[in-house]
């Protein structure tokens, strides 16, 4: 198979701005970061309870969110398509091949990325981090968020591997979003999509797209980790 | 005659049926320095710890100002007027300042009177040098003089440092016993765990021996 012409006129579509392309981008983007900023605080909180209280049921929780690791996309898709199908407990909503069921299903799968890494990120840390700033003063929530800052950059990481797994996510994506053009359709749907018809310009250069933002928020985290001094 | 800042009666701390140590009676006057001494493993820390509320499974009464206080659940003024600052002490991964005035802004401390004392803090430790050096990157003599001005500017009713000269050098040993003769002077209510023969030596320093359970003052 000929990759150059297919890989120049992906190029060629990239720069020319073609709308139907940057629409798709816009949409996982916006979809992606949107799902993240609505499920990284409650999950944080979470993964930091799971990490330092100590309750009935704390490690059976652990595993749980740990077994959620491992769930198939699909399966979480078919059960949000379950529940927001007309028919379902949320169908009244009508949120169905929406983007905003895609974002519940990437909240769904950022969920246990944020709250298992959360958990190492705060279990790793010192623990006179929580005793000095609770000597030094602070009332529990603020000694909590102060330990929190203290393994800021494992905090980044799960937060960027929640954003790295929604954006690049296809099973779930297809099920609840339906892949309709100019409505649902994202990166890693269309990429299926056109790569099936054998469009391949389409494919890579929404693969090009993936790959420069995946590095694009590692290399920040990088620099900020640079910045922060720590070893 | 006027109440001592805390009394200790009948505190008792044991791991399972092993008693650690059983205190009678103790009473720590305001304004006085003690160096708290004792084999190791005879409970300095866990006793530190208790008295800072950061250990709540002891048992008998401790009374501030003559109050009654359950270890562990002190009220918030409380547990703000007695600090306690460990054998390896923990600055926070931001910088200098931020260290130092962090109790502060638990405390609600107005930002102009804040850096005010946080200089006064800086000064008086004496790392004007490394007012930009991350607090990761302090030698370990530094950082133990940052924790003591991080504990001092809060002006606690009672300080309580563990092993304040461990692993230090020479310089940073000198450094750090210069600071704990001038909280002394201060008339900061101290109470230094310790092994160091200079800080038990230290003039003005009442020593309360912790050994095979019981504790005894020995001198002032």
């Amino acid at each position: 198979m000929d990759l150059l012409e297919p890989t120049s006129q992906a190029f060629r579509l990239l720069f020319s701005g073609d709308p139907e392309l940057w629409r798709i981008i816009w949409l996982s983007l916006w979809v992606s970061l949107a799902a993240i900023a609505l499920v990284a605080a409650p999950s944080i909180a979470l993964g930091f309870l799971l990490a330092k209280k100590r309750f009935p049921g704390q490690r059976a929780a652990v595993v749980l969110v740990q077994a959620l690791l491992s769930f198939p996309t699909v399966v979480i898709g078919l059960v949000i398509y379950l529940l927001l199908s007309r028919r379902g407990p949320l169908g009244s909503f009508e949120l169905l091949f929406t983007p905003w069921a895609i974002m519940i299903g990437y909240m769904m799968i950022a969920f246990p990325i944020l709250v298992v890494f959360t958990i190492s990120a705060v279990q790793g840390a010192d623990p006179r981090v929580y005793e000095t700033a609770r000597c030094l003063g602070a009332d529990r929530l603020r000694a909590s968020l102060t330990t929190l800052f203290e393994v800021r950059f494992g905090i980044l990481a799960a937060v960027v591997n929640g954003f790295g797994r929604a954006i690049s996510e296809v099973g779930c994506a297809i099920m609840v979003g339906g892949n309709i053009a100019g409505l649902t359709r994202n990166i890693p749907t269309a990429i299926a999509l056109e790569t099936t018809k054998g469009d391949f310009a389409q494919g890579i250069a929404l693969g090009f797209v993936l790959m420069v933002v995946a590095l694009g928020v590692n290399v920040l985290l990088a620099l900020l980790q640079g910045q922060g001094g720590l070893k | 005659m006027s109440a001592p800042l805390l009394a200790l009666r009948g505190v008792r701390k044991a791991f399972g049926r092993r008693l650690l140590f059983e205190i009678e009676r103790l009473a720590i006057e305001a304004g006085g320095a003690y160096v708290l001494v004792g084999p190791n493993g005879s409970g300095k820390t866990t006793l530190m710890r208790i008295l800072a509320g950061l250990d709540r499974d002891a048992g008998g009464v401790m009374s501030v100002h003559d109050q009654d206080m359950s270890f562990g659940s002190y009220p918030e003024h409380l547990r703000r007027s007695i600090v306690y600052v460990h054998q390896h002490p923990y600055l926070f991964h931001t910088s200098l300042r931020h260290n130092l005035e962090y109790g502060l802004k638990c405390r609600g401390v107005p930002a102009a009177e804040r850096a005010r004392r946080v200089e006064e803090a800086i000064a008086w430790a004496g790392l004007a040098a490394q007012r930009a050096t991350p607090p990761g990157k302090l030698s370990g003599g530094e950082k133990q003089r940052a924790a003591l001005a991080r504990a001092r500017a809060l002006e606690p009713e009672l300080l309580l440092l563990d092993e304040p000269t461990s692993n230090l050098d020479r310089d940073g040993r000198a450094q750090t016993l210069a600071l704990l003769a001038q909280l002394r002077d201060e008339r900061r209510t101290v109470i230094v765990a310790c092994h160091d023969q200079e800080i038990i030596n230290l003039d003005g320093f009442a020593r309360l021996r912790l050994e095979e359970g019981r504790i005894a003052l020995q001198s002032g």
